[in-house]
């Protein structure tokens, strides 16, 4: 089974080395770097793609080695490089480097036709975001994914505020970068804990740690706790610590405002952060070791109910927006707060099913917004547009596929994903008892509401921008866009409506023919990882765990539930806003429009956290620091400096000052020795 | 035989004679006489506590130190040819810029 499995670093390295020739030699290229990012990304897809057929034809194939142990422990420990491939990395592989290919082709039209300047730069942040994101996702232990987690939030900076020399983006860059290095510490501190709890940050294996938690809480393994605390308490302190640097990158409440603002950032860039690179490695982190929130229960709950929260409150925002990409940016937080609520529901499979259909018409909305950017002279503004539908056609019938998809309507990718996170997240509701169920069910219900507010934002924004009559100058005549905009948006555009069909769980149920091939596809982890549907699920339905229960419960109706919810927001959204000369509604709202507007005043709390709380404690700390620690130190010095200085008066510079000096010492040495001797 | 104690007086007078005359001259060749006096009072002792021992280290201490003295002289001598070129004086209170 080697071949495919031994080139997997070269799948990461190879965005490395066009990062690498955009930087420093992308100025000299004809297409200035964009050529040397396409051909690495199309090189680390094809071995993508060998690596996931590799998984596919093989009996329970994988592939879990160390590459390069950077520090040597004695007596403890390692701290290693490592590559771990089951199916789930591998199609986290497969997506991401496709995803990353469709964005440099894009780029090509939204940034060398448009003239940008700084374009090697460009593609060299492309080319390093893209190794991040392909390395940590087959990072074979938490150490090795920080790292990566890390470096792809300070590429997500480097691109977020690509247009440095305009006043927006840089601010919006270090938001992100400081909104998102919040979590990050608790992530850190997780992986310290996990390191000395564990003494091993594996994801897989019998060595790994999920597992020894697992032996560890049967009683069949000794581990350290801290704080006193009983092993499951302990976890799941360590558990959500991790989470903290997962609700930063996958912009969670409370950590989602940097999210909005990262769209002053390039339109592909915004594609690819949304759909396959920096806010997707929160929710695959989760995944990745879901072995271990398995065993805790509060975790889960936490997960599930930050995913529901985060899933209706997004929703809500979106409603609102009146730039193309900031709606866009807000159905991103809540859609991760779907696949947040699918794993604290128990929905491992949904979870995954999720980000992968998402990853594709996140994509795909992101990149025909960047079309019609192009087009409206990158006015991103929806009440100046209208009526683009005919004049874009491509644009249009893309973006409708994905937006079809987003809204959940059948059949496409979100409808299949998004009705069975919901799904997993009410038979477990349902059959579980003591205080998960009800929390589950207030989660579910949360997502279900979002349902409605997804359905209405997304058509909303569909029909402001391509139906009606055009409302500016420019939506008269639009730029036209060149093939290397249609290309990616076509491609994206047929599996926006076809990748649902990989996992169609209720069909299953009612035809009973077994079409779920992604379940089939993620239980094909070889057994030693112990990272297989199956595991999980014995894990999740163990009492001593996580201890959830499935209800019996046919798909069909909580389906058409959720497909009738979202008809009826894409009803009201028709009603509204499909009309020749749509007016804003937003005024019935009344005062909650205001607060909606404001983003719940969200922003104003967190400044007001910095400047208000956080400031003047750092202050009070600088005090004590200028003022008590070095005063301490200083009036020491000070001590000495003062009574040299009086001291050194005795060095006249008289000889005969010096030998009278030593004749007194003399004698007072002398009459000294004398009175202690008892000479008198 | 003279008592060892009178050796001890003339020496400790010899000394203090030397000790008054840097304590209170200013010139530099009398302040080399007055460190001579003294160092022929340790001399004088030495010499001293030889006979009443008899055994003759002090006697020959009382040599090395005579050469020291010699060689020390020289040196001194040195030092008050260096004052008298950069001062044009032998005053030894001149020279203060040689502190702090």
């Amino acid at each position: 089974m080697t071949g495919a499995f031994d080139l997997v670093p070269a799948i990461a390295v190879l965005p490395l080395v066009s990062f690498v020739i955009a930087l420093f030699a992308g100025k000299y290229m004809p297409k200035k770097g964009a050529l040397a990012g396409i051909a690495a990304t199309a090189g680390s897809l094809l071995l993508s793609l060998w690596v996931a057929l590799t998984v596919a034809t093989g009996d329970h194939a994988g592939y879990n080695e160390t590459l390069y142990t950077f520090v040597e422990g004695a007596g403890t420990f390692s701290l290693e490089l490592g590559v771990l491939i089951d199916p789930l990395s591998s199609l986290m592989l497969v997506i991401v480097s496709l995803i990353s290919l469709l964005v440099h082709v894009f780029s090509l039209g939204y940034m060398n036709d448009e003239g940008e300047t700084g374009l090697p730069r460009y593609y060299a942040g492309l080319g390093l975001f893209t190794f991040s994101m392909l390395a940590f996702v087959f990072a074979s232990n938490i150490l090795m994914a920080f790292m990566f987690f890390e470096l792809v939030g300070l590429c997500s900076y480097l691109l977020i505020g690509f247009w440095f020399r305009d006043e927006g983006p840089p601010s919006a860059a270090k938001k992100a970068f400081l909104v998102t290095r919040f979590g990050d510490y608790f992530f850190l501190v997780g992986v310290v804990g996990i390191f000395a709890t564990f003494g091993t940050g594996t994801f897989a294996g019998a060595e790994s740690f999920p597992h020894l938690a697992e032996q560890a809480l049967h009683g069949e393994h000794e581990v350290t706790t801290f704080f006193s605390l009983g092993e499951q308490a302990w976890f799941t302190v360590l558990g959500l610590l991790v989470l903290g640097g997962v609700i930063g990158k996958s912009a969670q409440f409370p950590l989602h405002t940097w999210l909005p603002d990262a769209m002053e950032g390039p339109t592909p860039v915004s594609a690819l952060i949304h759909a396959a690179t920096m806010v997707a490695a929160g929710v695959f982190l989760v995944a990745r070791m879901y072995g271990f929130y398995l065993l805790s229960p509060t975790a889960l709950g936490v997960i599930a109910l930050v995913g529901g929260f985060t899933a209706l409150f997004a929703a809500t925002m979106a409603v609102v927006r009146q730039e193309l990409k900031q709606v866009l940016a807000y159905s991103t937080i809540s859609q991760y707060g779907y696949m947040m609520l699918a794993l604290g529901g128990g929905g491992y499979v949904a979870a995954v099913f999720h980000l992968t259909t998402h990853a594709v018409f996140k994509a795909l909305l992101f990149l025909g917004a960047g079309s019609v950017i192009i087009a409206m002279h990158h006015n991103e503004n929806m009440w100046d547009m209208g009526g683009l539908k005919e004049r874009m056609p491509v644009t249009y019938w893309t973006f409708l596929s994905g937006s079809l998809a987003l809204a959940g309507i059948f059949p496409f990718a979100g409808f299949w994903s998004k009705d069975e996170v919901l799904y997993e997240t009410l038979v477990h509701a349902l059959g579980t008892g003591g205080i998960q169920g009800p929390l589950l069910l207030l989660g579910y219900a949360m997502g279900l509401l979002a349902v409605f507010f997804t359905g209405f934002y997304t058509f909303r924004m569909v029909f402001l921008t391509f139906h009606g009559e055009p409302r500016s100058d420019v939506a008269e005549d639009p730029d036209p866009v060149r093939w290397n905009v249609k290309g990616p948006l076509a491609v994206l555009g047929v599996l926006a409506a076809t990748v649902g069909f990989i996992n169609m769980a209720p069909v299953k149920e009612i035809l009973d023919v077994d079409v779920a091939y992604l379940h089939q596809w993620l239980d094909k982890a070889p057994e030693a990882y112990l990272t297989s549907v199956d595991h999980y699920h014995h894990l999740l339905e163990t009492g001593a765990f996580a201890g959830y229960h499935a209800e019996e419960l046919s798909p069909l109706l909580p389906g058409l539930v959720s497909l009738a919810i979202a008809l009826a927001g894409v009803g009201l959204a028709y009603r509204l806003y499909n009309v020749p000369e749509p007016v804003e509604h937003t005024d019935r709202l009344g005062r909650a429009k205001t607060i909606l507007m404001h983003n719940y005043y969200q922003d104003e709390y967190q400044v007001w956290l910095a400047t208000g709380v956080t400031l003047p404690i750092a202050k009070a700390a600088d005090t004590f620091d200028q003022g008590i620690v070095d005063g301490v130190v200083n009036g020491i010095s000070s001590v000495s400096r003062f009574s040299g200085r009086g001291l050194r008066r005795l060095q006249t510079g008289v000889v005969s000052n010096y030998a009278a000096l030593l004749t007194v010492g003399l004698v007072l040495l002398i009459a000294a020795f004398g009175l202690l001797g008892g000479w008198f | 035989m003279i008592p060892t104690q009178w050796y001890l007086l003339l020496s400790a007078g010899v000394f203090c004679i030397g000790l008054f005359g840097i304590l209170t001259r200013k010139n530099a060749l009398i302040f080399l006489m007055s460190v001579e006096l003294m160092l022929n009072a340790a001399n004088i002792n030495l010499v001293a506590f030889s006979q009443q021992w008899g055994n003759l280290n002090g006697q020959v201490f009382a040599l090395f130190t005579m050469a020291l003295a010699a060689a020390e002289v020289a040196v001194g001598l040195g030092i008050i040819l260096v004052l008298y070129r950069n001062f044009e004086d032998i005053d030894v209170t001149s020279p203060t810029t040689m502190r702090w």
